[in-house]
């Protein structure tokens, strides 16, 4: 029997919707890099992406609330694909086949590392000292 | 090496961003009398200013590095939350831990190559 609290699946799609919008706000960054710095371009899309991190702040603070920060933490690895998505989509970056294996090895890492969670709980239960 | 130190930046964001992270973890574990109260207490709004402080950082660090590199250098907030959990909360760090760290690592590695 499981004593966690499940997480329910409204709370995955807000999770995933928020982690789309703060992939959004890192192509606004990437925008606002290309403008002289203090310009008015600048403004407008740094505080665009500011606008886009205090929606996701906000909705994080609440997600955070009702999941492990180590399955938020976990499923945030989709911004990795979101970057390769955005990147090539709008800066037509090149997506060598050496790249996406580096990405694919980092959301192995990290895919693993929130499954691992647990294990290394209890391991840490079993010599826990007070 | 125009690469590294604008990726270098991105990582000093990241860093920063984890710590505020970790203030925020801190503030949604105690009670607070109303959601109003949730948001405005000093270890959010000092949160939320590294928080922020590291988004001025990480479009500085666009200037020199393509965007699918954010994310990636992103990945390296599990190994501070480790490390802030290993120094500061005396946690141990089980082997599976220490594989997908290293796997990380690697991977930042290979993406690198491809820069």
């Amino acid at each position: 029997m499981r004593a966690k609290t499940a997480v329910t699946i409204p709370v995955y799609l807000v999770l995933h919707a928020m982690l789309a919008v703060y992939s959004l706000s890192s192509v606004c960054s990437k925008l606002a890099a290309g403008q002289p710095f203090m310009s008015a371009g600048f403004m407008l899309i740094y505080g665009a992406s500011i606008a886009l991190l205090a929606v996701y702040a906000i909705v994080w603070q609440q997600v955070i609330k009702r999941m492990p920060l180590t399955t938020a933490y976990a499923n945030k690895a989709v911004t990795l694909v979101w970057g390769l998505v955005w990147g090539r989509v709008i800066f037509e970056e090149e997506l060598s086949p050496i790249k996406l294996l580096g990405a694919a090895v980092v959301l192995a890492g990290v895919v693993m590392f929130s499954m691992a969670h647990d294990e290394d709980d209890d391991a840490r239960g079993e010599g826990a000292r007070p | 090496m125009r690469t590294f130190a604008y990726a270098s930046l991105c990582l000093l964001g990241g860093f920063i961003s984890a710590i505020s992270q970790v203030l925020l973890k801190k503030s949604a574990q105690r009670h607070h009398d109303s959601v109003v109260a949730e948001y405005l207490n000093v270890r959010v709004i000092m949160a939320y200013l590294m928080f922020f402080a590291a988004a001025l950082l990480s479009v500085f660090a666009y200037r020199g590095i393509p965007l699918s590199m954010g994310p990636i250098l992103d990945a390296m907030s599990y190994l501070y939350v480790t490390f802030f959990g290993v120094t500061i909360f005396h946690e141990r760090v089980g082997t599976r831990k220490k594989v997908a760290l290293s796997l990380i690592l690697a991977g930042i590695v290979i993406y690198s190559f491809g820069i």
